[in-house]
């Protein structure tokens, strides 16, 4: 689906045609992916697309109806979730209440057999990794929900699991925590090394934290790279909506030339040589996808140009950002649009509410969609 | 809050302390009463006590018929705690985390012996025991308290799983720990308040329950309060009184007991 799934031979872990039914409900459908050792895999899906489910799989809580899941190339399937050495961080706190913070880290340990001495050797270990040094002797009920989620990471992290899952972990704290955990967390993926499966539905988080991003929509993985990768080039209209913001123009594709395709506007209005991202025939209607960041306001009447297209709107409102205006402008055929402008640019402050000017972009920083 | 005891001016916040003590002294009063002529030296419980004695508890000790009344007491209260608990908490984890047609109906049906009248159910038990030859056993003395007991310890270990959050359990399996370890380490553990409230007040309704007890009783068999019921029939002495000291003065040591492991368990 993209230039960045991995090759299968050195895949870490391997979802291969997992699929999840309830009676008639599909939970997971068809989901295959390959993860490298070491690499940070955001799923990234609304509630309800089957990222949790996926995760559920892979942790063992949930059995597969089809498909595979291979870690270094031994089935998981079948195997009990106490017997398969993933750690995992779960939305709510999950530390056990009647145990202190050191004896929560060392519960894993104990399980194990682990003798007393490295027990307490990997306990300060850990205690140090999440920044929780002398907090062992503490009960969780006397810690914050960043601490407590910290204690679940180191607790997770003990026994050195190749492989560590996170459900949501972040989603039960406010904003400030929020941020603080994921630089948290970035620093502890890059101190340990171990391979993190993370789900969430921030794409901003998302965004922040990964190395790949999963979008996952209705039990479907929509499109997997970069985060760059999918802002850059969205493979569908869904990706495209949830990952940043977007404006979709309304068209009519009147012809088809190779790769570009001509397309009119609502209003009657050509636009050229617009780049095809996907199959579409002359007489099909699809919608253009530009992001607001993409769009820039010019002198109305201004020739467009081979490079340029452009369409004529009135600014209705206007919001100041710090970095940025946004601008709602509305479009001749009443639709309305978001343009943000950089304040480093210097004409980004010029519109006022009831101007008319021309709106511009590169026709090859839009994309267009099939109408599903 | 519209009752805010702070801010209900001089007059109400009086009468509401004067209430509250008179209604405390009403609930009081026969306990002291009791304790202080159990001590007392009237042989004919005259109050307030002429003189102070340990004549009626060293009569108690040295009659074998309280003694055994009293060890029989123990033995069917612990037996009914211990049993109260285990099933209490295979059936709150049935109602509470089950799905099966008839859930509703059998959580009500547990629950009828709080409503139903207990000389109801003395009487039907004693008609069932009677013919099963049963009265008189210790059995028959535990399996009465248990049916009362048991809605007790459903109610109590319940609302203890309902406020569990079960994801624990799934945090204790990826951790490694086997079914076993896992209700053992942890799920047990996190519901130690619940249980531990099943268990005294299961105690507690064996210790002083008198009605099932009457009908289950024979001269062979009785417990400490069905002693004290038949005692107080035959003659009014001391004795009592002091037997009666004895059953508050246990009953007091179990709610202690309760209220401190609450109070470290915090």
């Amino acid at each position: 689906m993209t230039s960045a799934s991995a090759d299968p031979a050195d895949a870490f872990l391997s979802l291969r045609g997992l699929r999840k039914t309830y009676g008639s409900a599909v939970a997971i459908d068809n989901v295959s992916l390959d993860i490298r050792r070491g690499e940070f895999m955001t799923f990234l899906g609304p509630s309800g697309s089957g990222k949790s489910s996926t995760l559920y799989v892979v942790a063992g809580f949930q059995d597969p109806t089809e498909g595979s899941v291979m870690l270094e190339r031994r089935s998981l399937l079948g195997v009990a979730p106490n017997k398969r050495n993933i750690g995992m961080v779960f939305q709510r706190y999950t530390l056990f209440p009647h145990l202190s913070v050191a004896d929560n880290i060392a519960f894993p340990l104990r399980v194990r057999k682990v003798p007393d001495a490295t027990l307490r050797t990997k306990v300060a270990a850990m205690l140090k990794l999440v920044h929780l040094e002398g907090y062992g002797h503490r009960m969780p009920g006397e810690l914050s929900g960043g601490q407590q989620q910290r204690v679940a990471i180191a607790r997770a992290l003990a026994y050195d699991p190749p492989l560590l899952l996170m459900d949501e972990p972040l989603s039960a704290l406010d904003k400030k925590l929020r941020d603080e955990l994921q630089s948290e967390l970035r620093r502890i993926h890059q101190e340990t090394g171990v391979t993190i499966l993370y789900v969430t539905h921030d794409q901003e988080e998302a965004l922040r934290l990964s190395d790949r991003i999963a979008v996952f929509n209705a039990g479907r993985i929509e499109q997997v790279g970069t985060g760059a990768e999918l802002y850059e080039r969205p493979a569908t209209r869904f990706v495209a909506g949830f990952i940043g913001n977007s404006n979709f123009l309304p068209v009519h594709v009147a012809a088809v030339n190779g790769g570009v395709a001509e397309l009119t506007l609502p209003n009657g209005q050509r636009l050229a040589s617009s780049r095809l991202h996907c199959a579409a025939r002359p007489g099909d209607d699809a919608a253009l996808m530009v992001r607001p960041d993409r769009l820039r306001l010019d002198d109305p009447m201004q020739p467009g140009g081979d490079d340029n297209v452009g369409v004529d709107v009135q600014v209705r409102d206007l919001s100041y950002l710090g970095d940025s205006v946004q601008y709602a402008v509305s479009t001749p055929w009443q639709q309305e649009l978001c343009v943000r402008q950089p304040l480093a640019h210097a004409d980004a402050m010029r519109w006022r509410i009831g101007d008319h000017a021309r709106l511009c972009w590169q026709p090859s920083r839009a994309q267009l969609y099939a109408n599903a | 809050m519209l009752l805010d005891f702070d801010r209900m001016g001089r007059p109400l916040r009086a009468t509401l302390v004067g209430i509250a003590t008179l209604t405390s002294l009403f609930l009081l009063a026969p306990i002291v009463f009791i304790v202080a002529l159990s001590f007392g030296s009237s042989q004919w419980l005259i109050f307030p006590p002429p003189g102070w004695t340990l004549q009626w508890y060293r009569d108690l000790f040295a009659d074998p018929g309280w003694l055994e009344a009293t060890w029989a007491s123990v033995r069917i209260g612990l037996l009914v705690m211990v049993l109260s608990v285990v099933l209490g908490f295979l059936t709150a984890l049935a109602l509470v985390r089950g799905s099966f047609p008839g859930r509703a109906a059998l959580k009500a049906l547990f629950l009828t012996p709080m409503v139903m009248p207990v000389v109801v159910l003395a009487v039907a038990l004693y008609a069932m025991f009677l013919k099963l030859g049963l009265t008189g056993t210790l059995f028959g003395f535990v399996v009465g308290h248990l049916v009362i007991a048991l809605p007790f310890s459903i109610i109590t270990i319940g609302n203890a799983l309902e406020g569990f959050d079960f994801s624990l359990e799934d945090a204790a399996r990826i951790c490694g720990a086997s079914e076993w370890t896992v209700k053992w380490r942890v799920t047990l553990p996190s519901l130690r308040l619940g249980l531990g409230a099943a268990a005294v007040f299961s105690f507690l309704v064996s210790w002083d329950e008198v009605v099932v007890s009457i009908f289950m009783a024979t001269p062979g068999v009785e417990t400490l309060p069905v002693r004290i019921w038949a005692a107080l029939r035959q003659d009014l002495s001391p004795v009592i009184a002091a037997a009666s000291a004895l059953l508050i003065g246990f009953t007091l040591l179990m709610m202690l007991l309760a209220a401190a492991l609450k109070k470290r368990n915090r």
